[in-house]
C-alpha cells in the first residue's frame, strides 16, 4: 500500500512513464489524427508519386522539410504556418488547397491541424496529449455499386449506341453508378429487336426510359436479362397484362411506369411478388379504383 | 504580343492560352472533330466522356446521380406579394393601419415610389387562409386548387435577394446576376448536361397571356439566354398561336429532302471554316441548323394537342385549348417534360401590385391557380413528378406597409427584396414542408435565411451538379450560376 507523501513522489515518474508508452507511434496524436487527413487530402499531388511545389505530406520527415517555398509547419504558430495558412484561405483563392476543386478539408479537419501545430507540431505527442480537438467523423460507408463499371465494355456501348440508335448514358461520374437506356430523340427507333441486341450490355442498365417505344409484350422477355434495373418507363407503349410476367425476375426494380398502356387489374396483380418495387404509376390505363385525380374526390 | 504596352499580364497570359487552344483545336479537328461535334449536339454517349478532348467542355454527365430530370420553372414575374399567397402573418390583422416600426425597417433604403410616404401603415392580408392536406399547411383562399396539393410543396419562406427594382432582381433570379449577360439556369443545364432529346430544345421558354395588364415590366431574351456559354444553350422561345416556332416551315415549294440537302452543303462550308479556325461558335451554327431542321418534324407533333384525352381538358380547364394563356404552356410544359426536354420555364407577369392589390392579385391568382395544381398533379399521376421539379415564384418580395392609401378593402405594396416566398414540389424535393421564417411583419428574416444563390445551389444539386464545380472560364474567371460569393445548398429541403 503507498502512502499519500510516496504516492505524491511516485506522480512524475507515473507521468514519464506515461509518455514513453504513448510515444509509440500509432497512439501519437500526428499519427492518428493529422497523417490521416493528409493521406486523403493532400497526398495525391504531395506523395511519393507527385511533388507538387516540391512538397511531400506523406510523413513527418517530409512534412517538417517543406517545399521550395521552404517550411510549411512553424511549430506552436498555426496561423503563421502554410500548411494552415493555405488551407483556410477563401476558396476561390488561387492559392487555396487542396488546389482544382478537390474535396476541400472539412472545418473539423482544419481545427485538428490548427490544434497540433499549436501544440508544438510534434511527432510524438500522445494522442491525449492535445484536448479539444473534433472527434474523428464515423468512416463513410462505402458507396454500393448499382452495377458493374461500364468503362471496360466502352467500345461496345458506342457501338450499340450507333446500330440501334439509342443512349447509353452514364448516371454519374461513378462509373458503378449505371447507365439510362434513353430512347426520348428517336422513341419509334426502339423496338422489341433492339431490346434483344443490348443484352450485352444489359446488366449496366440501372433505368430504362422506354416510353412511346414500340416495345411490346414480346420486348419485355429480354427485359429479364436486365439484372440491375431500378427504374422502367413503360408509358405509352403496346405493353398489356400478359406481358408482365416476364419482369418477374427484376428483384431490384423500384418503379415502374405503366401510364397509357394496355395493362388491368391482372397485370397489377402479377407485379406483387417484386420484392423492392415501391411506386407502380397505372394512369390512364383500366387499372380499376385509381384516383388519378384528387381534385375529383376533392369536389 | 508581350510587348504590347498598357496590356495587364494575366490577359496577354489568357490570349496565349487562347492561341494556344485554336492551334490545338485547329490541328487536331480530324481525330477530334467527331468527338467534339457530337458533344455541341448534345449526345452524350459515355464512351465520348472518358477523355473529353476539348478542354473546358463540359462534362455531359452529372457529378453524382440525380434526383431531378427536368425542371418546370412557374416564373411569377412582377413578384406576387408573400402576405396573400404563401406567409401567413394572422397577427397583422390587429395592426391595421398602425404604422411600422422603424426598428423593423432597420433604416433600409425604400425605392423611389415610396419612400417619400409620411407613413408606412401596416395592411394585413384580405384573403384569408386555412390549413391544408395532411401537413395542415395555412393556404391562402386565392389558391382553391393549388391547396389541394399542397402536401407536395416545399415552401421557402426565407428567400432573398439583393436587389430591390424589377430588371436586376429578375436577371439575378434567371441568370445568378444582376447584369445582362450571364447564361441563365436552363444554359447552365444544358451546357452541363446536354440533351436528353436531341428533336427539341434542351432549354424552353414560354410567356403568358395575361388576365389583366396593371404595371406590366418587360420581358427580353435576356433572362433566358445563353451568355458567354455556346449559343445553341440559350432557350428556344415558343410563341402562341399555330406556329410556335417562326420560319420552321419550308417556304412553299422547297421539299424537305431539298431542305435537307441546302443544310448539308452550308454545313460542309460551315465545317470548312471550322477546319481553318477553329472557332467554336461555328461548330454552334451547325448545330443551331441541324435543330431547326428536326424541331420541322418534332415541333408540329409537340403542338398537336388533339390526342390528350377528355381527363387533361378536365384538369387543366377550358382555357388550356387556349394558345398562350397560361394554363395552354402548363400543358405544353408537361408535353414537354413527357418528351425529355430539360428544362421549361413559363413567365406569367402582372403580379406588381402597387396599388388596387386586392383586386389584382385575386385575377392572377384565378388565371393561374387551376392550371398550377393541374401540372403538379398531372406530372404526378403520370410518374414524371419524382424526376421533374416544379418552381413558383417571383424575383422579390412586397412590403407588409401599404403603398398608397390604405383602406380595409383596397391598399398596395411596394417591392421587398429582405424576404419573399417560392415553392418547390417533386424532382427529389421534400414534400409537404415549411423552410425559413420571417419576422411578425414578414420584413427580416428570423430564422434559416436562403440567398437567391443557395436556390441556384440546390437546384443544380437535385440535377447531380455541384455548383462549385459546374463552370465556364471567360474573362479570366471560372464563371459559375453561382459566381464567386458563397453559396450552400440547402440540404433540408430535399427529400
Amino acid at each position: 500500500m503507498i502512502s499519500w507523501p510516496n504516492f505524491r513522489r511516485a506522480v512524475p515518474a507515473l507521468a514519464v512513464l506515461a509518455a514513453v508508452v504513448a510515444a509509440r507511434a500509432e497512439d501519437t496524436f500526428y499519427a492518428q489524427r493529422v497523417a490521416p487527413i493528409l493521406e486523403q487530402k493532400c497526398v495525391a499531388c504531395h506523395g511519393e508519386k507527385k511533388q507538387k511545389g516540391k512538397l511531400r505530406l506523406d510523413s513527418f520527415a517530409h512534412l517538417m522539410r517543406g517545399g521550395e517555398g521552404g517550411g510549411v509547419v512553424q511549430s506552436g504558430d498555426a496561423k503563421d504556418s502554410e500548411l494552415f495558412i493555405r488551407v483556410t484561405l477563401h476558396p476561390a483563392d488561387e492559392d487555396f488547397m487542396p488546389a482544382d476543386s478537390k474535396p476541400p478539408l472539412t472545418p473539423d479537419e482544419v481545427k485538428v491541424l490548427e490544434l497540433w501545430i499549436a501544440a508544438g507540431a510534434s511527432a510524438t505527442a500522445p494522442l491525449s496529449s492535445i484536448k479539444g480537438a473534433p472527434a474523428l467523423a464515423a468512416p463513410k460507408a462505402p458507396v454500393a455499386a448499382l452495377a458493374p463499371d461500364w468503362q471496360p465494355r466502352s467500345a461496345q456501348i458506342a457501338r450499340l449506341e450507333e446500330e440501334l440508335g439509342v443512349r447509353l448514358v452514364a448516371r454519374s461520374h461513378l462509373p458503378t453508378d449505371g447507365l439510362v437506356l434513353r430512347t426520348a430523340g428517336a422513341p419509334t427507333r426502339c423496338d422489341d429487336a433492339a431490346l434483344a441486341k443490348l443484352a450485352p450490355v444489359a446488366d449496366l442498365i440501372v433505368e430504362a426510359e422506354l416510353a412511346r417505344t414500340k416495345i411490346t409484350d414480346a420486348g419485355l422477355v429480354w427485359l429479364a436479362t436486365f439484372s440491375n434495373l431500378r427504374a422502367l418507363d413503360l408509358t405509352r407503349t403496346r405493353v398489356t397484362s400478359a406481358g408482365l410476367g416476364s419482369l418477374a425476375s427484376l428483384g431490384k426494380l423500384e418503379s415502374l411506369n405503366l401510364t397509357s398502356t394496355g395493362v388491368d387489374d391482372a397485370g397489377v396483380a402479377r407485379l406483387k411478388d417484386l420484392p423492392a418495387l415501391r411506386k407502380t404509376w397505372v394512369f390512364d390505363t383500366r387499372v380499376t379504383g385509381v384516383t388519378a385525380d384528387p381534385a375529383a374526390s376533392a369536389k | 504580343m508581350w510587348d504590347l504596352p498598357h496590356v495587364p499580364l494575366g490577359l496577354k497570359r489568357e490570349w496565349l492560352g487562347l492561341e494556344t487552344r485554336r492551334h490545338f483545336l485547329g490541328q487536331g479537328v480530324k481525330a477530334l472533330g467527331w468527338a467534339g461535334l457530337a458533344t455541341l449536339l448534345g449526345r452524350s454517349a459515355p464512351n465520348l466522356l472518358a477523355n473529353s478532348p476539348i478542354p473546358g467542355a463540359p462534362a455531359m454527365v452529372p457529378h453524382f446521380a440525380p434526383k431531378a430530370k427536368r425542371a418546370i420553372y412557374l416564373f411569377m414575374a412582377g413578384s406576387p406579394s408573400q402576405f396573400e399567397t404563401w406567409d401567413h402573418k394572422p397577427a397583422l390583422a390587429d395592426l391595421f393601419d398602425q404604422d411600422l416600426p422603424e426598428s423593423v425597417r432597420g433604416g433600409q433604403t425604400l425605392t423611389g415610389m415610396t419612400a417619400s410616404q409620411t407613413r408606412f401603415p401596416i395592411a394585413p392580408s384580405l384573403y384569408k387562409f386555412a390549413r391544408h392536406g395532411k401537413a395542415g399547411r395555412f393556404v391562402s383562399e386565392l389558391f382553391p386548387y393549388t391547396a389541394r396539393v399542397s402536401d407536395e410543396l416545399c415552401v421557402i419562406k426565407s428567400l432573398h435577394t439583393d436587389a430591390i427594382n424589377h430588371e436586376p432582381a429578375i436577371l439575378q433570379l434567371t441568370t445568378g446576376n444582376m447584369f445582362p449577360g450571364r447564361p441563365s439556369i436552363g444554359s447552365w443545364l444544358s451546357y452541363g448536361l446536354g440533351a436528353m432529346n436531341e428533336e427539341l430544345p434542351t432549354f424552353v421558354v414560354m410567356t403568358s397571356k395575361m388576365p389583366h395588364r396593371t404595371n406590366v415590366q418587360a420581358l427580353s431574351n435576356r433572362l433566358w439566354s445563353s451568355g458567354f456559354l455556346s449559343p445553341e444553350h440559350a432557350a428556344v422561345a415558343l410563341r402562341s398561336g399555330s406556329d410556335p416556332v417562326l420560319y420552321l416551315n419550308n417556304p412553299k415549294g422547297v421539299e424537305s429532302d431539298v431542305r435537307r440537302a441546302m443544310i448539308d452543303g452550308v454545313n460542309d462550308l460551315n465545317r470548312q471554316l471550322f477546319e481553318r479556325v477553329g472557332d467554336p461558335e461555328i461548330n454552334a451554327r451547325i448545330s443551331q441548323y441541324e435543330m431547326a431542321f428536326r424541331m420541322q418534324t418534332s415541333v408540329p407533333e409537340l403542338a398537336d394537342f388533339s390526342n390528350e384525352p377528355q381527363s387533361t381538358w378536365d384538369l387543366y380547364g377550358p382555357r388550356a385549348k387556349e394558345p398562350g394563356t397560361f394554363a395552354y404552356n402548363c400543358l405544353m410544359a408537361r408535353r414537354l417534360a413527357e418528351r425529355g426536354v430539360r428544362f421549361t420555364q413559363i413567365f406569367l407577369r402582372s403580379w406588381d401590385q402597387h396599388s388596387r392589390l386586392p383586386t389584382n392579385i385575386k385575377l392572377m391568382a384565378e388565371d393561374s391557380d387551376q392550371p398550377t395544381y393541374a401540372l403538379v398533379t398531372d406530372l404526378k399521376r403520370r410518374g414524371l413528378l419524382d424526376d421533374t421539379v416544379v418552381i413558383w415564384g417571383g424575383e422579390f418580395g412586397r412590403t407588409v406597409y401599404s403603398q398608397g392609401t390604405l383602406t380595409p378593402e383596397n391598399y398596395g405594396r411596394d417591392h421587398h427584396p429582405r424576404c419573399f416566398s417560392m415553392w418547390m414540389a417533386g424532382g427529389g424535393v421534400k414534400p409537404g414542408i415549411s423552410y425559413g421564417e420571417t419576422d411578425d411583419f414578414s420584413y427580416n428574416i428570423v430564422k434559416d435565411p436562403m440567398h437567391i444563390r443557395d436556390l441556384h445551389a440546390t437546384i443544380l444539386h437535385l440535377f447531380g451538379l455541384d455548383h462549385s464545380k459546374l463552370s465556364f472560364k471567360f474573362q479570366g474567371l471560372d464563371q459559375k450560376l453561382t459566381g464567386v460569393l458563397p453559396s450552400k445548398v440547402v440540404h433540408d429541403l430535399l427529400a
